[in-house]
């Protein structure tokens, strides 16, 4: 008995390899992950969700965003050493007249010329002075109450452009010249992936107001806060109120031929596509353009009983008029940049019926919305929009981190990345960072009724109270 | 059968030596003894971004200029007033042929050459960025990845080529590495994978996530483990080519890929700014530490300073002694320390000196020295803390 059981033993050890049989074959040792859905997805938009757990799953954990670089021992400038604190702004400006004259160093007196006389240029400048003008607000309000330990935060504007081979090297100029502590911006996501990636390198924090992009918070680089809210947010919104909500069957897809346009129709797409009601037809147009009649033929041929609109509110009003003359009277879901003003003055009656996405609900008595909006109108003559409002938020949360964090980058990112998981309350409503420190709440409609836009906020069919697996529980 | 029972454990004790000898042997020669160029001996604050070997002199790109090294010594840091384009210098190649140095900056690109520095910027030649995150020799052509595409200079006639979205299968126009093998040229993209250029035939071939998603691997080994690429590295001994990405370690061989994560691999982190490769060594340049892999035996090697925790705070810490983990294929875990360290865990870049190392750190750069075996042998025993 005792030399069967030797040999076993022996025979057993012999058969257990020491080493390796080929490489990558090391067992896989799971992780426990938290229990949650990446950026809200409803259950049904999982990827691959029927069909297999992945194997890995990311933006999860703590861990997402993690730094264990040298910044931190960096010691703080003596006070009495800096004249200003500098925080540098990029966001499309060009072409605006004086007394915009945006240059690569400190940005002067602040204009008051509405915004709508100022945007001749750039389209996106609209938004871009929208965005300066509640950054300079919250700077203005943040020196009035004392700056930092007495030192005025001042703003150093860099103008995105069109052209952004220029507008690439604005945040190597605003760390190595204007040695800013920290950046806000921008709208344009080329843009802003370009700073982005610069400020891993440079490591200059970056408060992000602005772009829809979902890719910016997706990259895991710790140096980026985002809180407007993003394609992806928007996507599932739509898609779950398209589908699920007004159960419509036959959609078509029109978008501007962009980045904006693409990134938008991605997210809605995938999200329809999961939700088992592949949209029968996409086209896209030129920003700008003034006649959409073969688009809508194309569109009106595929009997589509609901049309999902990405791109700007001028645009998006032509395409209403212009579909209401051809007799297509479809229900439009429109991106958040429709839900503007200027689309029920240009459209008239034909944006009646108009659903969109707003990421700000102006109509709402919240007493910060309201002083910041007073504030505002008294100041630019102008309603206050989203990005000025997102802007506003954005600043605010930066200066509360310098003021928190003291004079070292790595700490005033520190302290932003403290808003993990977390709520902050703003002009423009709560927000919610997830573990990319992305703005994932829940998002607002707009529906024009009667040449007004009526708000309301988004509530998805998948939403349950106490939802173990809803980031926000 | 006693006698037939004492030859079987013989035999079998034999084997078990002969194994675990094996097994021993298959840990990589360690790097145990390291020369660390700081502040304090004349480099300049900030990182250190890349690093690039020329026969016995070192070049280093940092946040402030570029440092040449000789004898052991810095013996001059270039900056703007000497002609460099821009301070910050992501990328340095030396032309083996030439002994032209070309440098990589937030900038342009440089070529220091005759001690003149020529600069090439997005308005003076075709550079498509001023943004240079890498750049590598292919016989007479240079190659440069920037933020607006890859550049390609032709140094005999001067003639430059810009490859972008607008004229090659790129999904985003965003270079962010490029590395060089006798046939192709290999590229990394933000957002756009690997682009693999066919010098011979003047075609492409592009590799991306296959589960298309950013959030998720789906399995393992399915393709490139994320579309965002940090860096890529070329193998001429194993012909593979390796990509660092924020999210993993990705090789392809020709027919298989080889991912590698934290959960499954010694890899100290996901987050991976540079690859580089020779023999059967890749070496993964992570915000937690410098990882080796022995791709033949699937053990890995960490090194950073013992007390890297404290490195990343606020408070000043002095570095200590080294600490190098081994990780073994079945997932098991040796930590051993070494009597110096490398100078920080935050690993931007590194380069091969023969059998020695030069590593880009968050701290400084760092000469990691190779020790005979015996000097490794007595000092596993002695360091030894399990």
């Amino acid at each position: 008995m005792k030399i069967r059981t030797l040999v076993v033993v022996l025979f057993c050890l012999m058969a257990t390899p020491v080493w390796s049989q080929a490489p990558s074959s090391a067992p896989a040792q799971e992780k426990p992950q938290e229990k949650m859905r990446y950026a809200n997805m409803p259950p049904s938009a999982v990827p691959y969700g029927r069909f297999r757990k992945p194997y890995y799953n990311w933006y999860l954990d703590p861990s997402t965003l993690e730094y264990d670089g040298a910044a931190r021992s960096i010691p703080e400038p003596a006070l009495n050493t800096l004249k200003t604190i500098n925080i540098g702004f990029l966001g499309p400006l060009d072409q605006a007249p004086t007394p915009y004259k945006v240059y690569g160093g400190s940005w002067n007196a602040p204009p008051t010329a509405p915004s709508s006389l100022l945007a001749e240029g750039n389209p996106n400048s609209l938004y871009g002075i929208h965005m300066l003008h509640g950054t300079e607000l919250a700077i203005d309000n943040a020196n009035a109450q004392g700056g930092y330990k007495g030192k005025p935060f001042s703003l150093k504007v860099y103008d995105d452009a069109p052209l952004w081979g220029n507008a690439s090297m604005a945040i190597v100029d605003m760390y190595y010249k204007q040695h800013v502590w920290a950046m806000v911006g921008g709208i344009n996501s080329a843009s802003t992936h370009i700073a982005l990636r610069v400020t891993l390198k440079l490591q200059v924090p970056i408060i992000d107001t602005a772009t829809t992009d979902p890719t910016v918070t997706e990259t895991r680089i710790p140096w980026l806060i985002h809180n407007y809210p993003d394609d992806r947010q928007q996507g599932y919104a739509l898609a779950d109120y398209v589908f699920n909500q007004r159960k419509l069957h036959r959609v078509g897809l029109l978008r501007e031929n962009s980045h904006y346009g693409r990134m938008g129709f991605e997210e809605f797409f995938n999200s329809a596509r999961r939700l088992g009601h592949q949209p029968v037809v996409a086209v896209k147009y030129i920003r700008g353009a003034k006649d959409f009649s073969e688009q809508l033929r194309t569109l009106k041929g595929f009997g589509i009983d609901g049309l999902v609109l990405w791109g700007n509110a001028p645009d998006a009003a032509l395409i209403l008029k212009q579909m209401r003359a051809m007799g297509m009277n479809q229900p439009v879901f429109g991106s958040s940049r429709i839900a503007y003003p200027s689309v029920i003055k240009i459209a008239g009656s034909a944006a009646n019926g108009l659903f969109a996405l707003s990421a700000i609900n102006p109509d709402r008595n919240n007493p910060e919305w309201l002083a910041f909006r007073r504030q505002y109108l008294d100041r630019y003559h102008e309603e206050p929009d989203a990005y000025a409002a997102y802007a506003y938020d954005g600043t605010n949360m930066l200066i509360a981190a310098i003021r928190k964090a003291g004079l070292n980058r790595a700490l005033i990112m520190d302290a932003l990345r403290d808003y993990e998981m977390k709520r902050y309350q703003g002009v423009s409503g709560t927000a919610f960072f997830d573990y990319t420190l992305n703005n994932i709440a829940p998002m607002t409609f707009a529906e024009v009724r009667d040449g007004h836009f009526v708000y309301w906020p988004e509530q998805r069919t998948d939403w349950k109270n106490g939802d173990p697996l809803n980031a926000m529980r | 059968m006693k006698r037939l029972l004492c030859a079987s454990f013989l035999l079998t004790a034999g084997l078990l030596v002969v194994a675990i000898g094996v097994a021993e042997a298959q840990t990589p020669p360690l790097y145990t003894k390291w020369v660390n160029y700081t502040t304090a001996n004349g480099f300049p604050e900030g990182e250190v971004f890349s690093v690039a070997v020329d026969g016995n002199r070192i070049w280093a790109g940092t946040t402030h200029g570029l440092v040449l090294i000789e004898d052991g010594r810095v013996r001059r840091v270039f900056t703007t007033a000497d002609g460099l384009p821009g301070q910050a210098v992501m990328a340095i190649a030396v032309d083996h042929q030439t002994g032209d140095v070309w440098v990589g900056t937030f900038g342009g690109l440089s070529r220091y050459s005759g001690g003149q520095f020529k600069n090439y910027t997005n308005l003076t030649s075709g550079l498509a960025n001023d943004l240079v995150y890498a750049v590598a020799i292919q016989g007479k052509y240079v190659w440069a990845a920037t933020a607006g595409g890859f550049s390609r200079l032709n140094t005999d006639t001067g003639n430059w080529t810009i490859f972008n979205n607008q004229n090659s299968p790129f999904l985003e126009p965003w270079g962010y590495g490029v590395a060089v093998g006798p046939k192709k040229v290999y590229l990394a993209l933000w957002g756009g994978g690997v682009v693999v250029y066919d010098i011979e035939h003047h075609y492409w071939r592009p590799y991306t996530d296959p589960d298309g998603s950013m959030e998720i691997v789906l399995y393992r080994n399915e393709g490139l483990i994320h579309i965002i690429v940090s860096s890529i590295a070329y193998n001429p001994a194993t012909k593979m080519f390796w990509a660092g990405t924020y999210f993993g370690l990705s090789g392809y061989d020709g027919r298989n890929w080889h991912n590698y994560l934290t959960k499954d691999s010694g890899l100290a982190s996901n987050f991976i700014n540079a690859v580089q490769t020779r023999g059967n060594e890749v070496w993964a340049c992570t915000q937690k530490g410098l990882s080796e892999l022995d791709f033949k035996t699937n053990t890995w090697v960490t090194y950073r300073p013992a007390n890297w925790r404290a490195l990343d705070t606020a408070r000043p810490v002095k570095l200590g002694r080294g600490e190098i983990i081994i990780t073994r294929p079945d997932g098991s875990k040796r930590t051993i320390e070494s009597p110096t360290s490398i100078v920080h865990n935050y690993i931007l870049n590194m380069a091969f000196q023969g059998k020695d190392i030069w590593v880009a750190t968050a701290g400084g750069l760092s000469h990691g020295i190779r020790q005979s075996d015996k000097e490794e042998k007595n000092n596993e025993s002695a360091s030894n803390r399990h």
